[in-house]
């Protein structure tokens, strides 16, 4: 006899509010449903009513993690409407930032999946690397959680020392690859609960339009720095790790193999520096009426900003997000069937979802 | 067939490429659900919609964005308060067509919903200009 279970909106196995609604048998999930809106913040509308300014300080908070890259895409689509274009340093800061970005949310994401794994050593682990990659973002921005690094034309500060801020990375990359790579990718406990948990297969993928770690993991090679580049990840070598199982192992290994290549890109990011201004200063900002869209690769996937301007206007007449987890949230659904009650916790985490963004 | 000759046989003409890099088409008697079918059959991804209200209560203009390639795919429809629902083609449409019949009372045609950023009996249309200025 079938039966409902609930999980969410405030559980233990979850990092934010949210309710998946589990018809199990026994304790085999047939089915499932999503229930979102629990953080519901009408930031789009909210946005109607700030200057750019204002703006660019509300946007950072859309995510407590992404916070870089949702003022990076929101200042691409405003440097757009206003033709300010950023010095060719501001672009290498661009990258830089949202490399450790990225490298802050794959490891922190990684500590979790390894609390729901029952491998509570690598959560603790996990965290040490986290706050290593916190103390570079702090040394570059001031700030370890919203940075306001980014500005129309550019950035707010530079980065004043580049090797040592290489070296915090060399030193970093050799501990992830000495210790967490293995770990992720090798050993028996994450190959026992990720193996052939929580399938996406490569054709439900495409359907539900997944993006990020998640589309890569089910055979997707689908990657915005290299589709469509931005920033100066155009002047960038790097791969981008594919996986065709489906699985949350899948998820797992590409993710940790994605924190070498962000490892790969910063070192050419600090080495290969451009001289000169990170900003244009303070030009006269001329917004032009019409909209303008912007795409960026956040960890997690594909952001998207459209903005739209009307003239003489000091606020924008639209902004409207669409998150990653937005995109990929609704594939648990059939991730979950089939699955054990016991694997949901780790499935669901398997995509890093972020309600906070999700619900704007 | 390539994608341009599809959407030609549907109609569907490119205006312009925009400074967003955003390949525009025009969507004049178009169908939406013949354009979605013709897109996924074309290996597009479907993104989002955005939606606009248009001023003196003359609609909304919802701005589908496709990806095919790297490359962003824009396809603008002008319509009232009901617009086909294309979810049924297309399930990554299903929130964000939730998402907006809350946030500017569209209606989806052929389609139920639930609730998603709303709670169930909660007045839709919340981001709607006269109801919230």
């Amino acid at each position: 006899m079938s039966y409902k279970m609930p999980m969410g909106p405030y559980h233990p196995g979850l990092e934010e509010p949210y309710k998946l609604e589990m018809i199990c048998d026994g304790e085999t999930i047939c089915d499932a449903r999503l229930h979102i809106g629990f953080n519901f913040r009408g930031i789009e509308h909210l946005a109607e009513t700030r200057n750019y300014v204002q703006l660019i300080a509300l946007m950072e908070r859309v995510c407590g993690i992404c916070s870089f890259i949702h003022t990076l895409t929101l200042c691409q689509a405003l440097e757009q409407l206003t033709g300010v274009v950023p010095p060719p340093r501001a672009l290498y800061v661009r990258v830089v930032m949202a490399e450790l970005e990225r490298l802050h949310s794959h490891v922190l994401w990684a500590g979790i999946a390894a609390k729901l794994m029952g491998f509570k050593t690598m959560f603790m682990a996990c965290f040490a690397y986290r706050e290593k990659v916190m103390d570079m973002l702090q040394a570059i921005s001031g700030n370890r959680v919203n940075y306001s690094m980014n500005r129309i034309g550019g950035v707010n500060r530079d980065i004043s020392d580049p090797e040592a801020i290489l070296k915090m990375v060399e030193q970093l990359e050799s501990e992830i690859a000495r210790d967490l790579v293995p770990v992720f990718t090798s050993s028996f406990t994450a190959r026992s609960r990720c193996a052939g948990v929580g399938i996406l297969s490569h054709e439900k993928a495409l359907s539900c339009g997944v993006v990020g770690p998640t589309a890569r993991a089910s055979g997707i090679s689908q990657d915005l720095r290299r589709a469509a580049p931005y920033a100066a990840y155009a002047e960038m070598e790097f791969d981008v790790p594919v996986e065709a199982a489906g699985d949350v192992r899948a998820r797992l290994l590409v993710r940790a193999l994605e924190l070498l290549e962000s490892c790969r890109i910063l070192r050419q990011a600090l080495a290969r520096l451009p001289s000169g201004d990170f900003n244009c200063g303070e030009p006269k900002l001329n917004f032009a009426a019409g909209t303008a869209i912007s795409r960026v690769e956040a960890p997690r996937g594909e952001v998207l900003y459209s903005v739209s301007w009307v003239q003489n206007s000091r606020n924008p007449s639209r902004v409207h997000v669409r998150t990653p987890t937005y995109a990929n949230m609704p594939a648990v659904r059939w991730m979950v069937q089939g699955a054990r009650i016991a694997d949901a916790p780790l499935i669901q985490a398997s995509i890093d979802p972020c309600y906070s963004c999700t619900d704007r | 067939m390539t994608l341009v000759e599809a959407l030609e046989n549907l109609g569907v003409k490119k205006s312009l490429l925009d400074s967003s890099g955003v390949s525009w088409f025009t969507t004049e008697n178009v169908d939406p659900r013949q354009l979605a079918e013709s897109l996924l059959r074309h290996g597009a991804r479907f993104i989002t919609v955005t939606t606009h209200e248009l001023p003196r209560g003359q609609g909304f203009r919802l701005e589908y964005l496709w990806d095919l390639d790297g490359r962003l795919l824009g396809f603008a429809f002008e319509v009232g308060n009901t617009m086909p629902s294309i979810f049924d083609i297309c399930e990554a449409a299903d929130w964000i067509e939730r998402e907006i019949h809350e946030e500017f009372s569209i209606d989806f045609v052929g389609r139920s919903y639930e609730p998603l950023l709303l709670r169930e009996g909660d007045r839709t249309g919340v981001n709607l200009r006269e109801v919230t200025q």
